[in-house]
């Protein structure tokens, strides 16, 4: 992937904002330096595994409210 | 339903449909860690690709998201002359069909903010991180706070 236009670089940088410098502190960046070692192909086959993921544990869930209703 | 990210984009590149990849995917294109459930793209509005886009969907049934069942809607060509931005529900997931964007204006003028990427066999326009950040900014919603914090520090650990 090409890198970034130094112009729009410059231009995301040149906001500071304190609501977004509070939600900063919270980010976990051990996640994003992994994201970072894969190929964004790579991140989008993990984007693509996650969602399944969660659409399993939904509908394990739906299994479960509906066998607490049925019981 | 489960969004299918790798058949979503491979049928709007192969039918030759000019767009820009922007949003959450994006976001994850990027190195971000936020799972996202959409597609979001910035669709060139000319008639020819109008034709291709209403063509490229078709065969996912794609239908108005969060509408009633059964509310008439026609997917082709002049559905899209006619609207600019739909947010609908296919077979292959939800997608975001944007003419314009807040922050980013239209197909046009994200073109050169964006960068091409390679994946699921084909290749797209993908907006720039730092474009993407703006996009977020511009669009004013609390609920992207964390998420602009979260490319601002992408945009930190790849410039390190």
């Amino acid at each position: 992937m090409k890198r970034l236009a130094g112009f729009d670089t410059m231009k995301a940088r040149s906001v500071n904002d304190p609501v977004i410098a509070a939600f900063r502190q919270h980010v976990d960046l051990s996640l994003l330096r992994e994201n970072l070692k894969l190929t964004p192909a790579q991140r989008l086959a993990k984007l693509q595994s996650a969602v399944a993921f969660t659409g399993e544990l939904r509908r394990a869930g739906r299994r479960m409210r509906d066998a607490e209703g049925s019981g | 339903m489960k969004t299918q990210f790798d058949k979503l984009l491979p049928a709007l590149v192969q039918a030759g449909v000019e767009f820009v990849l922007i949003g959450g995917v994006a976001g994850i294109i990027h190195g971000a860690a936020r799972v996202t459930y959409d597609v979001d793209i910035v669709y060139a509005r000319s008639g020819a690709n109008l034709a291709r886009l209403a063509a490229a969907l078709a065969p996912l049934n794609p239908y108005l998201r969060g509408a009633p069942a059964g509310l008439p809607f026609r997917w082709d060509a002049a559905t899209l002359r006619n609207g600019l931005n739909f947010t609908l529900t296919t077979a292959a997931g939800d997608i975001d069909l944007l003419g314009e964007v807040v922050g980013g204006g239209d197909y046009e003028r994200l073109l050169p903010h964006s960068c091409e990427v390679e994946a699921f066999d084909v290749s797209f326009r993908c907006v720039s991180l730092a474009k993407l950040i703006e996009l977020k900014r511009a669009a004013g919603r609390p609920k992207d706070f964390e998420a602009i914090a979260e490319l601002e520090s992408l945009l930190d650990e790849q410039s390190l």
